[in-house]
């Protein structure tokens, strides 16, 4: 385990002696990049790169090594300049002191009340803000208008509560032919956090506390929302490779046209046109147990690393303007299905499917965890969260598995709060 | 560490004293700095690869050491932890119970492999060939083929089961404990057993044939020859085998990380698993130090009690 964890950081070491020694005329900055949102950040730079004399070099990481990567760079005194980070890290990183305070920055951009408020609350740590928006995305539900017409439903009225969902799901699996109400990703924790969660908070719940340093998992909106699930898995309403999901089937699952409902996120509308034009379907933002609709603000903020030089800076943050403009928000939301700023739908979406908007609309009432542990807490395969719906939802012992991920949430927010 | 050709007069006049001359019978010792060059290679190695990492590894395991953040020395605190820490013990059950069956699994594969292609026939190395091939293809790889094998929705068992009317709907052996117990052995057979069958296939080749013969005209018939002769004569690479398929089950990884992902809830989770987790996903580097540390000693104590077993000779036994 020494061995890998050294390999790993002499290999950061290596790549950023590399950058660094690349970036020595001050006025090239380096940008690590999560590798889904690598093609739409090297879009951007070759942009930026052709119009200016200073240059943005983008390194893709892979989604889960970020952390890891970025953390054994900074260890090592030898970070990238910025990086784009999934939103959920910034709280771990700007607590840890690894993150350039850009408070000053964000404020007196004229376009500052049009970031999305998600990525700024997430990238805000002791009053201070460490990050601004680069691509954003949103949680909703996929329904398959083709089934709901089937099984005698308005394919026109979107479910409003996840109790309707559940009443549609069973009447679409009553459709027989190895047709399934319902698609969720059960077993991947990232996955639940952006598909389940929007339940609680569209009735008003929360599984953490506001600063999220306390774990409030026992609420009546979860009883209901697992209740529901518990309902739709009882029937066989439930697609049967949902409970060990991962996440690697589920679009194909839809695509299939054997798939009522399915719980996914804004990418989903350029991506069903594109690969799969024959699927007629329709989007909805995620409701509550009983009404309500909320979101997962996805997606990911641009933060500066501490300590970097002012020029860098000043690039990193010119190339902020740069894609904040109206022209590249436009080629953002072609490429990644929704711009940075809340003010340009008319702009972004003109020439685009409208269903995109559904998600852009949600944004404005979507939330995320804001949390120091995010991987231990929800992405861990072994972690508390995980169990908990699984627990919940396929097990036999609800209160038991609630109970429980109380103690489990509890125990490591003690340990990691900062 | 005695070199026939060193001249062992020179020595004696160099060292010796006088008044006691050593018997001429023993050579003289060689030239030691000589001996230190020849091992200076390994013990480069053995220092920078394992013996720096292990004293590393114990620094950080007395320490609280998140991958962010500042490091503090928490003296035996990660240990005490661990004493208490179910889901380590658990990972520690199940894999010497995984270890246990596949171990047996793969022995009782590959010795009638071994068997069946020790022959003296043409078609025999290919077949040699064809065991051996998946022992070739990485860990990994293999898991993640396997993976997507297994896909109940996409998978090529699923569609061939179901194409042969043997099942109605995709089996999904990963959804239950025993059924992806069963298909990772199933997977780690296919792909081990043909390495090991090449071991026990070396000790096969060694046994003399005018041993069989001659129990052949004693009137021996194939089973007890086999009992008497084949197995006491190949003991060695029989144990050789099993401390090879035990040591690596121990620190399985690859085939839980990638096809059943620890699931389902967390019951196929190995003790490496574990530490990954520890580390890479709490990112509590001291604390998997601590766990690797423990593996470490569990390993020590089970390969030393096979070590003792192969040391003996056949003959002493």
């Amino acid at each position: 385990m020494l061995k890998i964890r050294w390999a790993l950081a002499a290999l950061s070491l290596a790549a950023s002696t590399v950058l660094a020694s690349a970036s020595a005329q001050a006025t090239d900055v380096t940008l690590w990049v999560r590798t889904s949102s690598g093609a739409v950040l090297q879009g951007l730079a070759d942009h930026y790169n052709a119009k200016h004399t200073d240059k943005i070099t983008v390194t893709q990481i892979t989604a889960e090594q970020m952390v890891p990567k970025l953390g054994a760079a900074i260890a090592g005194g030898e970070p990238p300049d910025g990086a784009v980070l999934d939103l959920i890290y910034l709280p771990t990183f700007a607590a840890a002191e690894g993150l350039e305070d850009i408070t000053e920055f964000a404020k007196s951009r004229p376009y500052f009340s049009a970031m999305s408020p998600s990525h700024i609350r997430l990238a805000t740590y002791e009053d201070k803000i460490y990050g601004v928006p680069a691509l954003p995305d949103a949680s909703i539900i996929a329904y398959n208008t083709d089934l709901f017409q089937k099984a005698g439903l308005d394919p026109a009225k979107a479910p409003a509560s996840l109790e309707e969902i559940a009443a549609d799901a069973k009447k679409i699996t009553a459709l027989g032919n190895e047709t399934y109400g319902f698609y969720f990703v059960a077993n991947s924790g990232s996955w639940l956090i952006y598909d389940f969660l929007p339940h609680l908070w569209a009735a008003g719940a929360d599984i953490l506390s506001e600063d999220g340093r306390t774990a409030t998992v026992d609420t009546p909106a979860f009883r209901e929302t697992v209740a529901a699930y518990r309902d739709m898995q009882k029937a066989g309403a439930i697609h049967p490779t949902s409970r060990s999901g991962n996440g690697n089937n589920a679009v194909e699952a839809f695509a299939s046209g054997k798939v009522g409902v399915l719980m996914t996120g804004s990418y989903i509308v350029n991506l069903l046109t594109s690969k799969y034009p024959d699927v007629k379907f329709a989007v909805a933002p995620i409701p509550g147990p009983k009404g309500g609709v909320s979101s997962f603000a996805g997606g990911d903020t641009l933060a500066v690393m501490k300590g970097i030089s002012a020029e860098k800076k000043k690039v990193l943050l010119d190339f902020v303007d740069f894609y904040m403009s109206p022209e590249e928000q436009v080629y953002i939301t072609k490429e990644s299905g929704m711009p940075s700023r809340t003010d340009l739908a008319a702009d972004a979406y003109a020439s685009f499917d409208k269903r995109n908007l559904v998600a852009y609309d949600v944004l404005s009432k979507a939330r995320t965890p804001y949390t120091f542990s995010s991987d231990e807490l929800f992405v861990s395969r072994t972690g508390p969260f995980l169990n908990l719906i699984q627990g919940t939802i396929f097990g036999d012992d609800v209160d038991g598995a609630i109970k429980k991920a109380q103690a489990d949430f509890t125990k490591i927010l003690e340990r990691t709060n900062p | 560490m005695a070199f026939p050709t060193s001249p062992a007069p020179v020595a004696v006049a160099q060292g010796a004293t006088p008044t006691k001359p050593r018997p001429p019978a023993q050579p003289a010792e060689p030239k030691g700095w000589l001996g230190l060059v020849f091992m200076a290679p390994s013990l480069v190695f053995i220092t920078g690869l394992f013996l720096i990492p292990l004293g590393m590894t114990l620094w950080m395991s007395l320490h609280n050491w998140p991958l962010l953040g500042r490091v503090k020395f928490t003296g035996l605190a990660n240990y005490a932890e661990l004493a208490h820490d179910m889901q380590l013990w658990h990972s520690l059950g199940f894999t010497l119970l995984y270890t246990v069956l596949v171990t047996t699994a793969i022995m009782a594969v590959a010795l009638p492999l071994a068997l069946l292609v020790d022959r003296p026939l043409r078609l025999a190395g290919l077949f040699r060939t064809i065991y051996f091939m998946p022992v070739v293809i990485g860990f990994g790889a293999a898991s993640t083929l396997w993976m997507w094998l297994l896909n109940p929705d996409s998978g090529v068992f699923a569609q061939l089961l179901r194409g042969a009317g043997l099942v109605d709907s995709a089996p999904r052996p990963l959804e239950s404990f025993w059924p992806a117990l069963g298909v990772i052995i199933l997977m780690v057979v296919w792909k081990t057993a043909g390495f090991t069958m090449v071991i026990l296939l070396t000790g096969l080749q060694a046994i003399p044939a005018d041993v069989i013969e001659a129990a052949k005209i004693d009137g021996a018939s194939v089973f007890s020859r086999f009992r008497r002769i084949t197995l006491p004569l190949m003991r060695n690479s029989l144990l050789l085998a099993l401390v090879l398929n035990v040591t690596s089950s121990m620190l399985a990884f690859d085939q839980f990380f990638i096809i059943t992902q620890g699931g389902p809830a967390n019951s196929t989770i190995s003790a490496v698993f574990s530490i990954y987790l520890a580390s890479f996903s709490s990112y509590r580097l001291g604390y998997g130090a601590a766990m690797s540390f423990v593996l470490l000693v569990v390993l020590v104590a089970i390969s030393s009690v096979q070590l003792a077993f192969l040391r003996q000779r056949p003959e002493e036994s």
